[in-house]
């Protein structure tokens, strides 16, 4: 008799314990994504992000180079638990436009110089740092990308100018080094750019199709995003033909699923100076600085950021 | 009279070598105003001018075939080891896309960038073929799935010590400019050390002429690269007039035939020394250049390995712990288990001669000590080539291109007892083998279209393959289309 209740709270205890007891969760690997959020503007567009739209004359071309640091570009924290999975980003940017009169055609080739992050657990998942350098991927590129500006209303020089510009990311690279979605993505956007005396300003708002969509991975694209950002500053002449342009950019995205949400809104301000070259036709130089923080840090805006760029530019007088 | 024969030698040369696009290790040559591309498009519209560039942009596009047909083999990866060129009927291919960005910084300071696509598949996954691959393109690492990476970013910054003016025509990884006959020069930044050494007016660039990779450089010169053939460093060299001479330093793979570098260049590099004279023999210009190398990387060397076996059997191929080629013989040494800093020296010649207007002979020699494995090129300790190549201004088509040619390649007593015990070295080890000389015969036809595409035929006939006697001969038939823009 007592053999047989012991049976029976044995049994109980035990299906107690399977009800009230959560098996382990498996932990899932993240896969990996495009995690720089700077979408450069194009080859000889003036600011980082925002576009002049100052395009002219007859064919011309520009060639640039960026280099960009981002710290923490994709950390991860709830409060209990902090993983950086990319720590450390560094990224040379090279790109080639041409120009024709209202136009602008750029290809831009991006090169990790170094990807390194930490290795963890977080939530369900579990996290494999990059560890990305020159050393390791002595000739890597990331996504290429290439593109079309269309000035379509005003001048190059005028109050208010309106463009249009398209781009398609061609992927290239790995996702476990955090440089690529490995999938096609494109951008559509809308750019607006003037000057007023010495006042100077540009805009963009657009689409960023993008087919990843790795939710619910902690810190992940969730698709595709609209693309947003403002630029202002002062124009300050040095000389007949140099000036310099000082002012913030601010750009974000947010996912159209999870719009102006925190989780999936990205935002990012950068304070900028530039040394450019003013004349209307010959070969120009523009040097370029920025340095920014991440406001609203979704994946991709950093603790803070440094972009130094170098352009050479020409235009011509149309024939 | 000296003059003269000096201009009709130099006419001579810019007429051989014009129009042709660098793809490895291109010296300066004459631009062709009637070919087509980007920057005479430019200069036609007065939008460019290409004596003194400040920029310039050059593509090209090469796709290569091969059909290898089935020979003759015993035995082909014995006792489990897995270099074997395989004796079925097989098709390789090779795809490259490339773009050519110059920039000038300032005076005499110059940045390239070239990135570039490729897209391949060798024959028996490239393995089984020593100093002698059938197609060049293959030295770069790749898939069948296209890739873009970055060839090559550099620095060159030219100083003017005097002389006579020379002419820079504008062309791939060279701004048009004028610079001093007595100048220096250095690079330095990520470019393969092809593109300042070994240059060759004659075979000039593989995409214009042999297919096989024996032809491109010395086979048995182990020259510090990524398996994509490019690495990091630096070049100094100094020309004074018909003089030239050059040191080089480059980073090593961190393991042999791998991507990535060891970047401790203070420690781990490869070295190049080369000398270069310019002569006109006959009123034809020829050159002499002599090169030594010297490797300081971690690689293994074959009598080690050999001993290490001998003293403990447990130390085979199979039971590999660190990084190995993943032969699968546990009868064989293997140059894992003792791979340590080690030295490998070299000391080539090359000789370029024209012999008549367009058309000109090589001849490549060089001698490696042939103590350690392969750490970046090809397994061959001794080499050879040598042959002719002529344009097609005989028969009145002067962009067209032929050649023939013989290569061949050795390796040293102790490097064959290595493999003859069933070791494997890079991408040769058959399980077994009867020493002999590789060696290539080629012959080919590059036919012009249109002033910026070639179609090429190619026949190969290779014997020895993976200098084992017992395998081959094989026949390997080329097709090649390129297109320079």
């Amino acid at each position: 008799m007592l053999s047989s209740r012991r049976h029976w709270a044995l049994a109980f205890t035990a299906i107690l314990c399977a009800a009230t007891t959560r098996a382990a969760p498996a932990q899932q690997p993240a896969q990996g994504f495009a995690v720089e959020r700077l979408y450069l503007s194009a080859p000889g567009a003036g600011w980082f992000v925002m576009d002049a739209l100052d395009m002219h004359g007859g064919l011309g071309g520009n060639l640039s180079m960026t280099l960009g640091y981002a710290s923490n570009p994709l950390h991860l924290s709830d409060g209990t638990q902090r993983l950086a999975v990319v720590a450390h980003q560094a990224v040379m940017d090279i790109g080639a436009a041409v120009t024709y009169d209202r136009w602008r055609l750029y290809i831009n080739l991006a090169a990790p110089l170094t990807i390194r992050g930490a290795t963890g657990t977080f939530g369900d998942y579990s996290f494999t740092g990059p560890n990305v350098s020159l050393a390791s991927h002595p000739d890597a590129l990331s996504d290429a990308r290439v593109g079309v500006d269309v000035r379509i209303f005003g001048g190059p020089k005028s109050r208010f100018r309106l463009g249009a510009g398209a781009q398609l990311f061609i992927p290239n690279g790995n996702r476990a080094d955090y440089d690529t979605d490995d999938t096609y993505r494109g951008m559509g956007r809308v750019l607006f750019a003037g000057d007023e005396g010495l006042f100077s300003y540009a805009g963009q708002l657009g689409v960023h199709i993008r087919a990843l969509d790795d939710s619910p991975t902690p810190g992940s694209p969730l698709g595709s995003e609209l693309l947003f950002g403002v630029a202002a500053g002062a124009k300050l002449p040095v000389s007949r033909s140099l000036a310099v342009v000082l002012g913030p950019e601010i750009f974000g995205v947010t996912a159209f699923r999870s719009f102006f949400t925190s989780s999936g809104t990205s935002l990012e301000g950068l304070l900028t100076g530039r040394l450019e070259g003013t004349g209307d036709t010959g070969a120009q130089l523009r040097i370029k600085l920025g340095v920014g923080t991440g406001i609203n840090r979704q994946f991709g805006a950093p603790d803070w950021r440094v972009v130094l760029a170098f352009e050479v530019f020409t235009y011509n007088q149309k024939t | 009279m000296l003059a003269g024969l000096l201009r009709f030698g130099f006419t001579v040369q810019i007429l051989f070598t014009s129009a042709l696009a660098s793809g490895q290790g291109a010296p300066p040559a004459a631009h062709e105003d009637e070919a087509f591309d980007f920057m005479n498009l430019l200069s036609h519209h007065r939008l460019h001018n290409l004596d003194d560039e400040r920029w310039n942009l050059y593509g090209q596009f090469t796709y290569i075939s091969s059909w290898k047909m089935p020979f003759q083999a015993p035995y082909t990866n014995a006792n489990g080891s897995i270099n074997s060129l395989v004796p079925d009927r097989e098709r390789s291919f090779s795809g490259t896309f490339t773009v050519f960005f110059g920039l000038k910084l300032w005076q005499g300071g110059e940045a390239y960038f070239v990135p570039e696509v490729i897209s391949e598949r060798g024959l028996s996954q490239i393995r089984g073929i020593g100093g002698s691959i059938q197609n060049f393109e293959l030295q770069k690492t790749g898939s069948e799935t296209p890739q873009l990476y970055r060839s090559r970013l550099f620095l060159r910054q030219t100083f003017g010590l005097g002389g006579a003016p020379v002419v820079k025509t504008s062309n791939p990884m060279q701004l048009g400019t004028v610079v001093d006959s007595r100048r220096l020069v250095l690079t330095l930044g990520n470019f393969t050390v092809l593109d300042i050494f070994d240059r060759n007016n004659v075979t000039w660039d593989p995409r214009q002429t042999f297919f096989n990779m024996s032809f491109m450089t010395y086979s048995s010169w182990d020259f510090a690269a990524d398996a994509r053939g490019y690495s990091w460093g630096g070049a100094v060299e100094l020309y004074w007039d018909d003089w030239a001479l050059r040191f080089g330093r480059m980073a090593p793979p961190e393991h042999p035939n791998v991507l990535p570098l060891d970047l401790r260049i203070w420690k781990y590099y490869s070295d190049a020394l080369e000398i270069e004279h310019n002569h006109v023999l006959f009123g034809l210009p020829g050159a002499v250049r002599i090169l030594g190398y010297r490797n300081h990387e971690v690689t293994g060397r074959f009598d080690d390995a050999i001993a290490a076996y001998r003293a403990d059997p447990s130390k085979n191929a199979l039971a590999c712990t660190s990084y190995n080629y993943g032969s699968g013989n546990f009868t064989a040494p293997d140059l894992c288990w003792v791979r340590k800093p080690n030295q490998k020296l070299g000391i080539g010649i090359n000789v370029e001669q024209f012999v008549a207007q367009n058309i000109g002979v090589f001849f490549r020699g060089m001698y490696s000590d042939g103590n350690t494995e392969v750490d970046a090129f090809n397994p061959a300790d001794r080499s050879l080539n040598f042959g002719a190549v002529a344009k097609g201004t005989l028969w009145q088509r002067p962009f067209d291109v032929a050649g023939v040619g013989m290569s061949m390649s050795w390796i040293s007593k102790i490097h064959a007892d290595y493999l003859a015990m069933g070791g494997v070295d890079g991408f040769v080890g058959d399980g077994h083998l009867r020493q002999g000389a590789e060696g290539v015969f080629e012959l080919f036809y590059s036919f012009n279209l249109f002033k910026a595409i070639w179609l090429a035929g190619d026949y190969q006939f290779l014997w020895n393959p993976g200098f084992n006697l017992d395998r081959g001969p094989v026949n390997i038939i080329g097709a090649k289309i390129h297109a320079e823009f």
